[in-house]
């Protein structure tokens, strides 16, 4: 891998190496430009996916080195309801690992449909008062994008012809995944009732693709790195070809504490942590931002100066604002005979009529249904029984044959919408174990948010007596408290008093500063943000190499 | 294990798996330094050594994680060999709960002379006695503690010194094999047949 002197004035400083940072990074130095990508996390098993393996106890336990998510009390985060309540110790965590969070997901790539771009438009069922706003780009206008990134990246899925279902230009390279039996009980219920069943579209390669293995069906999925790189993360697609440019160098467990900027408002480069937490300079004409939708927003906040006493790219002051950490709802059944959910990928078939909002549900909001079911063995025993079921003893034993492979679960992905009161900024008494203002989150849904997770929450109940479970039951919704979907914190428009970036993702008050990544999107979709994240990144990667060509990185567009 | 490692581990496993419970936060190291011993002491014979229990408590941890997971017509918790993953974890990776067993192990005897004033020994109870004895501590830290690691020692990768002949794994019908073809389960592969 290429090595530059951190003396040496690079094209790109790259901060973050997940589905933004892969894709940045690949783009920029195919484009002919030199680039650093700085990744907190460690290499996890670059290079040596083989290495992963089926062992849970382990990966509950991974070395530092190994380790693939980040470590929310080295991580250090706190949560609160509201601006009245007193910040607590918090649990938000995410994919850090050279790969980001595309290592470990469970690889669900649905698109945005082209209304939620301009849902607060169409939508009369939108209350007033929150943050939806229109986005400054179209479906139309992202769509080869979404081609793009599913060919570059490979998605397995089916092209429907549903209004549920974002139209393609094109096919998906890969057919989808086989048919698990939660699946089939989903398609069964569905067909009961009136519902719209489709497979689900995956970043998990169903044959060889560009020089990779098919998914063996091993089971052990999401939260864990693929063993025969079928998951098509960053880590096996983009980085690989990044590296192989010459151009490209990754330097992992490299915690950014500060993108630097000079008198006239440019930005110079960044000073990180490594590994021995030694500062380190690195010098860039141009930073691009990747670091995910709740610490990009913090390191712009950290990077304060006299020039941007509120934090970098922070005129708005909404810089943090409009986060979206996401919401769900599940409900679980158990059926008379095996399902075996332990083989094959953690998502498949998925329901998608309440993808819309509906008036006549009363508030606004929409999701997918996916089937799951799979439970990894020790999940199980600990504390994955059906209510009611003994915890130890004979009644304990006979529950665990009795009911191991026979749950299916329904997870529903579904709308949070962005307001103003909900944002990540600095916690004013803990710091992390850099020294550094810990992330503060503060939360609270929307009444209508909460509606809408009881509606699926109904709904999934309701398919799984269609299906003919046996026992079904559901835990009460709950807000949530942080996760790895957070979006919204940069948010992206044409106006700079109440927007971050442009369109073609360029901060507003810093012409050589690029935020590409979750934290621009401006509605959270269904909560399924990846694919929107990753056709951004194609997007704003070919205008930010044009501009770059042409000189114009450092000037207004 | 440092306080404050423990706590970082427990963050990571509450927020990852949602497993709730702190005393399953362990270490890398010590899983591995576990393993090896599991290697060398059944490599010397059939049953493996114990490392930190002496033979009578290790009689009395047995019989608990045989309450716990019983025998009946299959195997359970004893034939998994879940005593020597329990044995094997206080000597490596689950250090920091010794003083916990040491405390739990007069507990139990308390209670059961309580209750069994001839009896001595819990392992010399009854199964009916023994059952009895240990619902009336099923709500101490002690036998929560001895229930996960029975249950880890029980489903965790036989690599770890438990789950002996994948008795577990058979238990929950899992197949660790890596790969696998569908028809996954019934319904898909009945999938033509269904409403």
């Amino acid at each position: 891998m290429k090595q530059f002197p951190t003396s040496a004035e690079v094209d790109f400083v790259v901060i973050g190496s997940g589905a933004g940072g892969g894709i940045m990074a690949k783009q920029l130095s195919m484009a002919g430009f030199s680039v650093v990508v700085l990744e907190q996390g460690g290499w996890g098993k670059y290079g040596r996916e083989q290495e992963y393996n089926k062992d849970e106890w382990l990966n509950l336990n991974l070395s530092d080195d190994d380790r693939l998510m980040s470590d929310p009390s080295r991580q250090r985060n706190t949560f609160r309801r509201n601006d009245q309540a007193k910040a607590v110790p918090g649990t938000h965590s995410y994919g850090c690992v050279v790969g980001g969070g595309t290592v470990t997901y469970g690889s669900s790539s649905w698109r945005h449909l082209p209304y939620e771009f301009r849902e607060a438009s169409l939508d009369p069922t939108i209350p007033s008062g929150t943050g939806m706003a229109d986005w400054p780009i179209t479906y139309e206008e992202l769509e080869p994008y979404y081609s793009q990134a599913e060919w570059e990246m490979g998605i397995s899925g089916l092209r429907v012809n549903s209004p549920f279902v974002a139209p393609m230009s094109k096919e998906y390279p890969l057919p989808p995944v086989p048919l698990k039996s939660s699946g089939a009980l989903l398609h069964a219920a569905a067909a009961k009732l009136g519902l719209t069943a489709v497979p689900g579209p995956l970043a998990i390669l169903t044959k060889p693709y560009m020089g990779r293995a098919a998914c063996v069906n091993c089971g052990i999925c999401s939260g864990y790195g693929c063993q025969v790189r079928a998951r098509s993360s960053s880590a096996v697609t983009m980085l690989p070809l990044a590296v192989n440019t010459g151009r490209c160098e990754i330097r992992a467990k490299s915690y950014v504490r500060e993108i630097s900027a000079d008198k006239s408002g440019r930005v110079t480069g960044v000073i990180y942590f490594d590994a021995q937490k030694r500062e380190v300079r690195q010098r860039a004409k141009a930073v691009v931002l990747s670091a995910n939708g709740s610490e990009s927003a913090r390191l712009l906040l950290l990077s304060k100066s006299a020039r941007f006493p509120d934090g970098l790219a922070n005129s708005s002051g909404l810089v943090g604002r409009y986060l979206m950490t996401g919401n769900g709802a599940t409900a679980n059944a158990l059926f008379e005979h095996p399902l075996n959910e332990y083989k094959g990928v953690i998502s498949g078939a998925a329901v998608v009529d309440y993808v819309p909002s509906d008036a006549k549900r009363g508030f606004y909001g929409g999701g997918r249904m996916t089937a799951r079911g799979y439970q990894t063995p020790l999940d199980l025993g600990l504390n994955g029984l059906s209510p009611g079921a003994p915890r130890w003893g004979a009644g304990y034993k006979k529950a665990l044959r009795e009911e191991s492979n026979h749950r299916m679960t329904i997870t529903c992905f579904v709308t949070q919408m962005p307001l103003e009161t909900n944002r990540v900024d600095l916690d004013p008494d803990v710091k992390d174990d850099w020294g550094l203002p810990a992330m503060r989150i503060t939360s609270t849904s929307h009444p209508d948010d909460i509606k809408n997770m009881e509606f699926f929450r109904k709904k999934s109940i309701e398919i799984l007596e269609a299906a003919g479970a046996k026992k079904v039951w559901a835990p009460p919704v709950s807000d949530t408290r942080g996760g790895a979907h957070n979006r919204g914190t940069c948010r992206m428009g044409n106006d700079p008093k109440t927007s971050v970036v442009d369109k073609y993702h360029r901060a507003h008050d810093v012409p050589n500063l690029f935020i590409v990544d979750g934290s621009v999107l401006v509605t959270g979709g269904r909560n399924h943000p990846t694919m929107t994240i990753q056709a951004l990144a194609f997007r704003a990667a070919e205008h930010i190499a044009q501009a770059a060509k042409k000189g114009t990185l450092r000037t207004s567009p | 294990m440092s306080t404050k490692r423990r706590s970082r581990r427990r963050f990571l496993v509450d927020s990852v798996t949602g497993l709730n419970a702190a005393w399953i936060a362990a270490n890398y190291h010590g899983i591995l330094a576990a393993q090896e011993h599991v290697r060398q002491a059944t490599q010397a014979g059939n049953l493996p050594q114990l490392a930190f229990f002496t033979v009578a408590q290790a009689a009395e941890i047995e019989a608990m994680t045989a309450q716990i997971i019983p025998t009946d017509e299959s195997p359970g918790a004893r034939e998994a060999r879940c005593v020597y993953f329990i044995d094997r974890a206080l000597s490596t990776f689950a250090r920091g709960s010794q003083p916990a067993y040491i405390q739990g192990l007069r507990e139990l005897e308390t209670q059961t002379q309580q209750l069994y004033p001839d009896a001595g020994k819990f392992s010399a109870l009854t199964s009916a006695q023994q059952v009895e004895t240990l619902t009336r501590i099923e709500k101490t830290p002690f036998f929560n503690l001895v229930r996960t690691h029975t249950v880890i020692g029980f489903l965790a990768r036989p690599v770890h010194g438990g789950n002996y002949n994948k008795i577990g794994w058979e238990l929950i019908g899992y197949d660790d094999s890596l790969n696998h073809k569908p028809p996954f389960g019934y319904y898909d592969a009945q999938k033509e047949n269904l409403p």
